[in-house]
């Protein structure tokens, strides 16, 4: 086995304990970036990645990370290199500072080796809108099956064994969802526990920096290292940081559990369904107090309206800087107006600009109270909601998502009424900002699925346990695309 | 038929705080372009805005002073439009909750003073700085996220010289509080002016125009009663006037129609997300107020009750902020209160007029300016010896003893030493004694004469004058 397959506390342990160097974990993370045929990079940083494991200094037996290579969306803005979001309105666009986890991994020596694929601008489920191309799961090796998105590279990157842990980013469930598909502990955080500066914002009330790992350990640790108030994100929080974690346990005995029972009654693969239900009844006997408990089911319908019209809502007006006259490619046009229409034309995809347009009609001043407000008071009610559960719950638990990785050729970019709930309600952790987890939860044809896990906001201490028990049940660790590439 | 013009103000105050209201990059004056920038001013991806605690501090101040009602939470939306000063595509404002409401001033009007109504205060951002070309625009993002206080009032002034009045006394206000240099011509005060007219005894408001980039407070009355004229022609020619954006041309003295104005523009505000909302506690309101500097009306009558200066000096002096501050370092390092009030509007004022200058150009710092007028209330030298120096202070940093001494000025004013001299030129001129014995007054100012002649004019005169008063009356 390769240090490089190993759990972060093993690949530390053999870091320093001298059984293997920075220099040969990053060296063959390297070589297997540039054999990935799943379409995971948008840049390999080869040069500054062997630089930086040659002159890493003394190892640090107390920082797990340090030596540790990863790979961030091209999302995260890193100075000095270029960082596109997957869009071609930023080719070539190179940052003049670092994002805050990409300054706090720099710090902690873990080794940023690639900028990974997104769907373009973060903005979608499929990571097939990036500007290039589609990004695939690296458990379908005929290239016909999605990773999901929009952290799609990401994904890709840590479940073909390239890098222990990946940064992602997380609006609707960006990384949770594709975590489902690739077999991954997809983990955000609350809402304000990592800063978001440096993050390319696509809604900003909604986004979150999340992680995506092999094992729930190795997901914690990277999310609590990156973790912490910052002075450059006002809406990071000082709710101190839990440094004892690591001593979490997967004993569930009195922990109470809510599982959503429209969520679960609707539509789901036969398989995952079977799969929850033994996990359900495994975690009662281990003393777990599971109970189905009713949400209003207008509320559930209304996820994806409210997420489409408050997350288009706030990318129309985020990305508005984004006119080709300060950074990026430029655009020369007679007036202002025509340069800035020229660029923005040619720059942005076609499902980029249906989101503006659908954004900036909910924000119009005819539409606002009947769209806008309307939204973001659904979204109110839908928290008030998940609050009352968590009053009398310790956690939510539910799949994560509906299937397994679809084919490109089944997903369409219709809204699908079959999936409405099923395929949505990972968003309540985004409307909540409570911390939210998806741990794989089985297999079907060889393509994993998984389980998501949510808690009350700043109780990442519960997700911890919860997903750690379903771990040890599943015995789903460590897992990796056989059929990848790599091997 | 007679109208009476319905006037409403919105100004636009730089704020001058250390760094930008979001970004820790400095506020400048005169930097070299896009120089005092950082990626957050220029909108880069992923940059956020941080809430500068000063620019709050100093709503609040204002907002005290225009007797507002201070919000106790601080919300901010933002306002959604593309404009090629506008890095972000947005502008971060207060539109629902401005940080002020319901204020009032009094204004000079015709008849006496006037209450004008504010309707609020919001703390905002300022855009970048264009600079047109025939074939290209410059921009500059210096400018870009200054913090801006915008002060709107009811349409309730009705001629341009209590619209200058109302102006004048906001620009006291943000001067006084330190808040900004409030000077129009720099743009750090700038004023829109909506103005309408309508029948006397009218209710409805007649049809509004907008009169924009005014350089100076006269101007603004200047293009109000142009306006009112203008619009008065119009509507008795039994035209209608148009709904339009006007600028005031400073040589022409008019205002010239910049662009019609079509149904307003949809900003499509909404709550700024990556700002939380920060409430201000009664204490931190307190403290922004009590540590608010003097303001003209404070100074005003500390200058008339505790330095006894008269009205009309007070007054010179609460006409100007930064006079205002020199001349209370004057009174710091120990000069005397009207010798100082004396010099600032006399000899200082002359020579800022002669320049072209203004106060914060003036070469001589308030220590050594208090110096120099120490010297002449100890006698050391005399007024006009003192203006000499001043010359000298205005081109070398140089202390006024140091240029005395140089210069040979040293005024005796030791009488002992200058008892000898008296006695010598008495001796030398027994006729003039004999003649002011006689009653020729002319005598007495003839040996004064002699006595500064043979001191080479360094004796002080009025100890002169009575020691050879005193040695007269012994002879």
């Amino acid at each position: 086995m390769n240090y490089l397959d190993m759990t972060i506390v093993e690949m530390h342990h053999a870091l320093i304990e001298g059984k293997t160097t920075p220099i040969e974990l990053v060296r063959e993370a390297i070589k297997r970036a540039k054999e990935d045929t799943n379409n995971a990079f948008e840049l390999i940083l080869e040069e500054q990645a062997i630089k930086e494991a040659e002159t890493i200094g003394e190892p640090q037996p107390h920082n797990l990370l340090w030596g540790i290579p990863f790979v961030a969306k091209d999302n995260f803005s890193t100075k000095g290199y270029p960082t596109t979001a997957s869009s071609n309105i930023l080719n070539g666009f190179i940052p003049l500072y670092d994002a805050t986890v990409i300054a706090k991994l720099r710090e902690l020596k873990a080794i940023m080796i690639a900028k990974a694929t997104l769907d373009e601008l973060a903005m979608g489920g499929s990571g097939t809108t990036g500007h290039r191309g589609p990004t695939f799961n690296p458990y379908d090796r005929s290239h016909q099956r999605m990773i999901g998105g929009s952290s799609a590279g990401s994904a890709a990157s840590v479940s073909a064994g390239i890098v222990p842990f990946a940064l992602g980013s997380d609006t609707g469930d960006s990384v949770r969802k594709p975590a489902s598909y690739a077999g991954l502990v997809g983990f955000k955080p609350t809402w304000g526990r990592i800063s978001r500066y440096g993050l390319f914002p696509f809604a900003p009330s909604l986004d979150h920096v999340g992680v995506l790992a092999r094992s729930v350990a190795d997901a914690t640790i990277v999310a609590t290292a990156i973790s912490g108030y910052d002075p450059n994100d006002a809406t990071s929080s000082a709710n101190p940081v839990p440094d004892d974690l690591h001593l979490v346990t997967s004993d569930v005995s009195g922990m109470r559990i809510a599982v959503i029972k429209a969520i679960v009654n609707s539509p789901h693969d036969k398989v995952i369904k079977q799969k929850f239900e033994l996990l359900t009844s495994e975690l009662k006997q281990r003393g777990a107090q599971v109970d189905l408990v009713s949400m209003r089911r207008d509320l559930l319908d209304a996820i994806y309206p409210i997420y489409i019209t408050l997350s288009c809502a706030e990318a129309t007006s985020n990305n508005a800087n984004l006119d080709g006259i300060k950074f990026g490619p430029a655009t020369w046009g007679a007036t202002y107006a025509a340069a800035m229409m020229a660029a923005r034309t040619k720059g942005f995809s076609e499902l980029i600009k249906r989101r503006f347009i659908i954004g900036s009609y909910a924000l119009m001043r005819e539409n606002q109270a009947a769209l806008f407000l309307r939204a973001q008071k659904g979204r109110g009610m839908i928290v008030a909601e998940l609050k009352r559960i968590l009053g009398h719950f310790d956690l939510i638990l539910v799949p994560a998502a509906p299937s397994i990785a679809p084919r490109f050729i089944d997903k369409t970019d219709k809204l699908s009424e079959e999936y409405l709930i099923a395929d949505n309600h990972l968003v309540l952790g985004n409307f909540s900002g409570f911390p939210s987890m998806t741990v794989p939860l089985g297999l079907k044809e060889g393509m994993p699925f998984g389980v998501n896990v949510m808690a009350k906001a700043f109780d990442e201490r519960a997700v911890l346990k919860l997903a750690l028990a379903v771990e040890e049940v599943t015995g789903l660790k460590s897992l990796m695309a056989k059929g990848g590439d790599t091997k | 038929m007679n109208f009476e013009a319905v006037i409403g103000l919105e100004i636009h105050v730089e704020m001058k705080t250390k760094s930008k209201m979001f970004s820790a990059a400095p506020v400048t004056y005169g930097a070299p372009a896009n120089s005092a920038t950082l990626p957050l001013d220029l909108a880069h991806p992923g940059t956020m805005p941080r809430l500068n605690k000063q620019a709050v501090i100093n709503a609040i101040r204002v907002c005290d002073a225009l007797h507002m009602d201070i919000d106790r939470e601080i919300w901010f939306d933002r306002k959604n439009y593309f404009y090629s000063d506008l890095p972000k595509g947005y502008q971060i404002t207060q539109n629902a909750r401005p940080i002020g409401k319901n204020g009032y001033l009094f204004v000079k009007s015709s008849n006496g003073l006037r209450r004008i109504n504010i309707t609020r205060l919001h703390l905002e951002e300022d855009t970048a700085m264009q600079h047109h070309f025939r074939d290209y625009t410059l921009l500059d993002y210096n400018r870009s996220g200054i913090p801006l206080m915008e002060i709107v009032s009811e349409p309730e002034l009705h001629t341009g010289l209590e619209a200058a009045d109302y102006l004048d006394k906001i620009r006291s206000i943000v001067t006084f509080a330190d808040v900004s240099t409030g000077k129009m011509e720099e743009g750090s005060l700038r004023c829109d002016v909506n103005i309408s007219l309508r029948p006397v005894g009218a209710s409805k408001f007649g049809t509004k125009v907008e009169v924009k980039n005014i350089n100076s407070i006269s101007n603004v009355a200047k293009a109000i009663d142009f306006e009112i004229k203008r619009q008065a022609q119009v509507l008795i020619a039994g035209q209608a006037v148009a709904q339009e954006t006007r600028r005031f041309d400073d040589s022409l003295k008019e205002t010239v129609s910049m662009r019609m104005k079509t149904d307003s523009v949809d900003y499509k505000y909404f709550t700024e997300p990556n700002l939380v909302p920060v409430r201000l506690s009664e204490e931190f309101i307190a403290a922004a107020i009590a540590g608010c500097p003097d303001l003209a009306e404070a100074k005003y009558k500390r200058y008339i009750e505790k330095l006894g200066l008269s009205e009309y000096d007070a007054n010179q002096l609460v006409a100007s902020q930064p006079l205002c501050k020199y001349f209370d370092e004057l009174i710091g390092f120990g000069a005397n209160p009207k010798a100082a009030t004396n010099w600032l509007s006399g000899e200082i004022t002359g020579y800022l007029n002669k320049t072209n200058t203004t106060f914060e150009q003036f070469p001589i710092s308030s220590s050594r300016l208090a110096e120099l007028l120490k010297l002449i209330e100890k006698g050391t030298i005399s007024n006009k010896q003192a203006r000499e120096i001043l010359e000298h202070m205005l081109i070398e940093q140089t202390s006024p003893s140091v240029l005395a001494e140089r210069l040979g000025m040293h005024q005796i004013s030791d009488a002992d030493a200058l008892k000898t001299i008296v006695a010598q030129v008495l001796d030398e001129n027994g006729q003039s004694i004999a003649d002011f014995k006689q009653g020729k007054d002319r005598a007495f100012g003839y040996l004064v004469g002699q006595v500064m002649k043979k001191t080479g004019g360094k004796a002080n005169p009025g100890l002169a004058s009575r020691l050879v008063k005193e040695a007269l009356s012994r002879r």
